[in-house]
């Protein structure tokens, strides 16, 4: 019993090590071949599989965010005689929490299920041994463009599930439960600053980046078989989704950091 | 001075080979795949690895580009030893090398022809596409695919694969071809082109070359050394003749493909097929 707990912490140790190994090595690459140009076809390309196709999911993901809350805090608000204030709520809610994290959990499935299959299946059929065979460095060939891929269209595609889920509260707030419209605007403006929007975007080059590494981690490690791949996609959805929960825990608190230090100089900022 | 030492153990070793293995060991785990192995390959040579079925062959090969690294011992290419380099100080030496998978492991996202450029695409700069054109033209038309430049790894046979993994393990001109049995799954006639193409390939490039292969109609074709491998030890070392003659039974019973006294009598104690197993027509009635 205490022999499993010991072999298990050691091999997740083992697992992080070279987790950590990995993904140093691959932001080195990666910052190294933007000076290259032939990553340019390749990051071109997968930005295309990852962001174009991933818009209209993001998309809709943003307007159900911003739709639903708007039905939920009506209630509390309107109890309070403060419902005018909902916009803030909304767009706060959806700027700086929902939209990054949620459009994030959307693209670790779509994008790094995806990824880790790929590579994964890349891993067991030997292609990956064959790029190695032929002199290129794998990771500098199929890691490096998919992370600087992700890095890239994480934040915008942040951008597009914020623009969604403050038009789906903006319907739902003033078309359905009839709040004025001048208000709902007014006081989302003043509530809402440029930080929070771009905290939230900050967000999207995080989890970008760790939904790349990761993926790309559990796909070059992929166990033999359908079975591995399949086992590979699934453990890279789940350790995606815990890093990009704690990522947003760690840089709420350093956002808030940030802020606290710098109020007294925001009058001269904005 | 640590290289000088190097090459003054190579030199000592008796042998101006391209390659040399030193007491190569492999284990993954607790299976000891090759034990204690030492081997040079000769420039411009082509050396046959034989033996049975899961005896380490692949590993062995793949030692000799570092695909795989030992458990212990050392890989030495042209006298510089490259089992304990860094990758990317690998990728550098790896250009001399061909090496064919033996399952081909061709990209499946790309094309033929794709495919085929992908090794010259890596480190050069290409300029005129005539000239790439016209390459991959030549190598398909040596394993006889040329027109099969659009087509995707998934719409090819087997054997139409390996072929296109061949043509493009040659792409470069390399100073070393690897072969992880480029027969299997070939029609004889395939086969015996394949054997002249790696002849022809020697005779007029002087390509060093390592071919594994089960196929002993082959191997005597195209041999200047055959070396056989049992239960990860060399058993066998020589010429065709050497090995046609060779004492040991294991390699008689292999170049005969004479089922051993010991496997035969495990097979007949696994009883009568209808005993031990369940027939589609058992569940008829
Ligand atoms: N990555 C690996 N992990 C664990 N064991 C391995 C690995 N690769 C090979 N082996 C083991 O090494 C042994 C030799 O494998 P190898 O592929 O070299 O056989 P082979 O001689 O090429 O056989 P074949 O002629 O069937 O291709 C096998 O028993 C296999 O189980
Ligand atoms: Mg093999």
């Amino acid at each position: 019993m205490i022999e499993t707990l010991g072999a298990r912490t050691i091999r997740g140790i083992n697992n992080a090590g070279q987790f950590a190994r990995f993904a140093w090595q691959s932001v080195l690459t990666s910052v190294r071949s933007i000076g290259h140009f032939r990553t340019y076809p390749l990051v071109l390309s997968q930005m295309n599989i990852i962001g174009v196709r991933s818009v209209p999911v993001i998309m809709v993901t943003g307007a159900f965010v911003g739709m639903t809350l708007a039905v939920q805090a009506y209630d509390q608000l309107a109890g309070m005689r403060l419902e005018e204030h909902l916009g803030v709520l909304i767009n706060i809610s959806v700027v700086k929490e929902l939209g990054p994290v949620l459009a994030a959990v959307m693209l670790a499935g779509r994008v790094g299920g995806a990824l880790t299959a790929e590579l994964g299946t890349m891993n067991v059929t030997e292609q990956i041994d064959a790029i190695r065979s032929m002199g290129t460095d794998p990771v500098r060939h199929l890691v490096a463009p998919r992370v600087l891929a992700c890095l890239l269209l994480t934040p915008v595609l942040i951008i597009y599930a914020d623009l969604l889920g403050i038009l789906g509260g903006y319907f739902v707030s003033v078309w359905q439960l009839g709040i004025n419209s001048g208000a709902y605007w007014m006081f989302s403006a003043s509530g809402v600053e440029l930080y929070d929007v771009l905290v939230g975007v900050t967000k999207g080059f995080f989890f970008g980046c760790a939904i790349a590494l990761i993926s790309c981690y559990k796909g070059f490690t992929c166990k033999e078989g359908a079975q591995g791949v399949g086992q590979a996609c699934t453990e890279a959805f789940v350790a995606s989704f815990i890093s990009i929960l704690a990522l947003d825990f760690a840089l709420a608190v350093i956002s808030k950091a940030i802020y606290n230090s710098f109020w007294p100089f925001k009058s001269l900022v904005s | 001075m640590k290289n000088a030492d190097q090459n003054k153990q190579t030199a000592e070793g008796g042998d101006n080979g391209v390659l040399r293995i030193k007491n190569l060991t492999k284990r993954f785990g607790a299976h000891l795949v090759l034990e204690s192995i030492s081997l040079g390959i000769e420039k411009g040579k082509t050396t046959v690895v034989i033996g049975p079925s899961g005896c380490g062959k692949t590993v062995l090969i793949k030692h000799l580009i570092v695909l795989l690294r030992p458990s212990s011992g050392e890989v030495y290419f042209k006298g510089r030893r490259i089992d304990n380099l860094r990758e990317q100080e690998l990728n550098e030496v790896r250009m001399h090398y061909g090496f064919l998978f033996q399952g081909g492991a061709l990209f499946d996202s790309l094309n033929v022809f794709e495919n085929i450029i992908f090794p010259i695409r890596q480190h050069f700069r290409i300029n005129d596409w005539k000239v790439v054109e016209d390459l991959v033209k030549s190598k398909l038309s040596m394993v006889g695919l040329d027109g099969f430049q659009n087509y995707y790894p998934a719409n090819l046979s087997g054997g139409q694969r390996k072929r296109v993994a061949l043509a493009r393990a040659i792409a470069l001109n390399p100073e070393v071809i690897l072969y992880d049995e480029p027969t299997t799954g070939l029609d004889p006639i395939r086969a015996d082109i394949i054997n002249e193409l790696v002849l022809k390939l020697r005779r007029e490039l002087g390509i060093t070359t390592v071919v594994v292969t089960h196929d002993m109609k082959s191997a005597y074709k195209i041999a200047d050394r055959i070396i056989m491998l049992h239960r990860g030890r060399l058993v066998a070392d020589g010429d065709a003749e050497h090995i046609r003659n060779h004492p040991h039974p294991v390699v008689q019973q292999f170049i005969n493909g004479q089922v051993s006294d010991e496997d035969l009598a495990a097979l007949r104690m696994s009883g009568t097929v209808s005993q031990t197993q369940f027939m589609p027509r058992d569940f008829a009635k």
